[in-house]
């Protein structure tokens, strides 16, 4: 079994989440009344819904609550709270099934939390919504599904849209965009779909909105690469530009993340597949001084591809840590931290942008029980402590350190 | 380009610099928690044959503290004895074969250093932590020093945490009497350590202790059965001494140590001016000069490490080790006294301040 590498990092605290250490995208932080720093935690898949973890002392993370999903042809992935309201996606395994969207979670009293509304999303062509951005407590920006929306290929079935939750027990839909051609009845051609083997969909992933240009949306479109909306007209989005690098490219672009300060993008890409299959899967400098043509400049350096192929499942980039426009996260327009599955968590300085230079990483030893024998970070989160959350996909749960870089 | 609503509001700053900046930009890149920020830390050993070197470095092997370090051995003598004893404790042991440390041979020391690097990233040798160089015994560690200054060297992968001198009780008197490479030697050091005190006749240990401070106000440690604590070897030096002068109980040999403190902040273009100079007509006498600096430019300490005509890149840290936020730095010259210093830093600094003549 392979030992835990870690370079400049210092590790605090490991805990398997009491045998439900299976962690999908959604890691937030509540400041409770009381004072405690609640770790809210989305699963990566069934039976569990969603983790409460207090890491006050984050060398000695506690089990706080946990939540079973309501139904078991579901997972939740996606989860983000602003103070005591939290919102979690559902995403069914098949469309038509029920219950498919979001649901709003008061969670004052993180031992108890309650459902305060349900947004419901199905309908015969949607799997509901498989990650969720809820960042200033009014709008949910989402990949989502809707019983409206025939997609043109089954596999474009989530598209971007953007939800009211002023009042969280009515959410409103105020907006929506989607590729053009992915929608039965657009005038605009279906995109060329990329080869069976490397066809992921053109659908959103992670879709970022930043209060440094709340006019702005930064998706990672999956196979159709990176998207920037103008979203100053929430009702009318429209596409200011789309960087598109597949192919050659594997598809599923993941992430954007802005550096605002330096005119940068950090784009994300999501391995997907085993044994090295869909090699290379990158996190991309991009150069977004010219917001209509986003440039690439370089990417994060990456160990070979032979060290970790055969250490078992996916080895590349999946999610960033997204600078949160919230008090209790960390900002840096320096340091990018990613995931790269049993590639651990990997740390880079992009002072020089033209040359982004590692300075650490986190390789844990395979989690007991792992079903690939490998571990598989799969996101991280940084509070204004500066201490680094970052989970196992498959069983591993929840793993706490310090920078020392 | 489309003009109207999806008009960037970042397109008014068009250059390139633009990428470099923002909010956390510092003139040195990004601040750091530490001096050595991301890079591998280097540890080098000086000291004359027969000190104590190879014991001190294996008996720290075989301690928990210096697990996944990475030895380079830099021969002189009988090649291969030392390397056969240490590969047996350590990860990664990288011959030099060379013989001794010096400039025409500090290709060397990069190449290996490089390669090193390179293997620990793709995996071909284990992820080691740290570098100890054991240098041969006549090395003058200048060179060494100037190994990880610039970028062109190593000094964006290594930093330099500290130069060791080992000096046995035995011989140590002698040598640094008659040899000048050994009063180098520990001149340079950022801690020293005496072996062999239990071979030696009594008192002497601390007789050679006294010698020493007269050449170097760094802390001293005594080797206990050839084993010392192991954050004396591996530690970042602590907080630089300052109001010290010496040499002048070694003024025959010419080496002098002092410190030079700032009270105020100094200016970027004055502090930067002043090291030039001092570099370009006096850099082969500027053996080590070393310490943190208060820029008015910058929030955090700058750590200042030049070695002759060339300085390790500048660091900015991000807070200050303590409450004291004087500049201060330390030289080790060949000839150069504190006052000449003095001068030309107060002349410098006044002119680039722009102060009026009273």
């Amino acid at each position: 079994m392979a030992e835990t590498a870690i370079w400049n990092f210092k590790q605090l605290a490991h805990h398997e989440l009491d045998g439900f250490g299976g962690i999908g995208e959604g890691m937030s932080i509540q400041i409770a009344k009381d004072g405690r720093r609640i770790l809210w935690l989305a699963h990566e898949s069934a039976p569990k819904n969603f983790t409460a973890v207090d890491v006050s002392d984050p060398r000695a993370p506690k089990l706080v609550a946990r939540a079973d999903l309501p139904q078991s042809h579901m997972r939740s992935n996606s989860l983000e709270t602003v103070g005591d309201i939290m919102a979690v996606a559902y995403q069914t395994t098949q469309k038509g099934l029920q219950p498919a969207g979001f649901e709003l979670f008061d969670i004052s009293v993180p031992e108890n939390p309650r459902s305060i509304t349900f947004f419901d999303c199905s309908g015969p062509h949607s799997r509901g919504v498989h990650q969720l951005w809820f960042a200033d407590g009014q709008y949910v920006h989402m990949s989502s599904g809707s019983p409206d929306f025939v997609p043109t290929h089954p596999k474009d079935d989530q598209f971007y849209r953007i939800i009211d939750v002023k009042n969280p027990s009515k959410p409103v839909e105020v907006g929506r965009w989607w590729l053009p051609g992915t929608k039965q009845g657009d005038s605009a051609p279906p995109p060329v779909r990329h080869p069976e083997h490397a066809d992921t969909g053109f659908r959103p992933h992670n879709t970022n909105v930043y209060p440094e240009r709340p006019d702005r949306a930064y998706l990672g479109y999956i196979d159709g690469g990176l998207v920037i909306l103008d979203i100053s007209d929430m009702a009318h989005p429209k596409m200011v530009s789309r960087w598109d690098y597949h192919p050659p490219y594997f598809g599923f672009t993941h992430t954007v993340v802005p550096f605002f300060d330096r005119n940068l993008l950090i784009v994300s890409d999501e391995c997907t597949r085993t044994e090295g299959a869909d090699w290379p899967k990158l996190v991309w400098i991009v150069d977004g001084r010219e917001e209509t043509n986003p440039v690439p400049i370089s990417t994060c350096p990456l160990p070979p591809l032979q060290n970790f192929m055969r250490q078992g499942a996916r080895y590349g980039a999946h999610n960033l840590y997204e600078n949160l426009p919230k008090p209790n996260a960390w900002k840096s327009d320096r340091i990018v931290l990613g995931t790269y599955f049993n590639g651990g968590l990997r740390a880079y300085d992009t002072s020089n942008p033209y040359q982004p230079q590692e300075v650490g990483y986190f390789v844990p030893e395979p989690p007991a029980r792992a079903p690939s024998g490998a571990i598989q970070i799969n996101d991280v989160f940084v509070d204004e402590r500066q201490i680094v959350y970052t989970v196992d996909r498959h069983v591993g749960g929840l793993y706490t350190l310090e920078m020392e870089f | 380009m489309s003009a109207g609503s999806t008009r960037s509001k970042w397109s008014s700053e068009t250059g390139p610099e633009t990428l470099f900046g923002g909010k956390d930009a510092s003139l040195f890149g990004r601040r750091q928690k530490r001096a050595r920020g991301a890079r591998l830390p280097v540890v080098a050993v000086t000291g004359f044959l027969g000190s104590g070197k190879t014991t001190l470095i294996r008996a720290l092997l075989d301690k928990p503290e210096g697990a996944s370090t990475a030895v380079v051995v830099n021969e002189y003598g009988e090649i291969g004895i030392d390397h056969a004893l240490l590969r047996s404790s350590s990860d990664a042991t990288v011959l030099l074969g060379n013989g001794c440390l010096c400039c025409n041979v500090r290709s060397d020391l990069q190449e290996t250093l490089r390669t090193l690097f390179a293997d620990r990233a793709r995996g071909a040798v284990p992820s080691f932590v740290r570098v100890i160089i054991e240098t041969s015994g006549l090395a003058d560690p200048g060179p060494v020093l100037q190994t990880f200054a610039t970028d062109r060297a190593l000094g964006r992968e290594f930093h330099l945490q500290a130069l060791i001198c080992v000096i046995d009780a035995v011989a140590g008197e002698t040598n640094l009497a008659r040899m000048p490479e050994a009063r180098k030697q520990a001149a340079l050091a950022d801690r020293i350590i005496v072996t062999k005190s239990d071979l030696a006749d009594t008192g002497a240990s601390e007789h050679l202790v006294k010698r020493i401070a007269t050449l170097n106000p760094a802390p001293v440690a005594i080797a206990s059965n050839g084993e010392i604590n192991p954050s004396f070897l591996l530690d970042e030096p602590a907080a630089v001494r300052r109001n010290f002068k010496l040499g002048e109980a070694d003024h025959t040999h010419g080496l002098e140590s002092f410190s030079l403190t700032f009270d105020e902040p100094l200016s970027w273009p004055g502090f930067e001016q002043a090291m030039a100079v001092l570099m370009s007509l006096r850099g082969p006498d500027l053996l080590r000069v070393k310490g943190f600096v208060a820029l008015a430019e910058c929030r955090g300490p700058v750590v200042v490490h030049v070695v002759q005509h060339v300085a390790h890149p500048l660091v900015e840290l991000e807070d200050w080790p303590d409450a004291d936020r004087q500049s201060r730095l330390v030289f080790v010259t060949r000839g150069l006294g504190r006052d000449q210093v003095a001068r030309l830093f107060a002349g410098i600094t006044a002119v680039a301040s722009g102060e009026q003549r009273a």
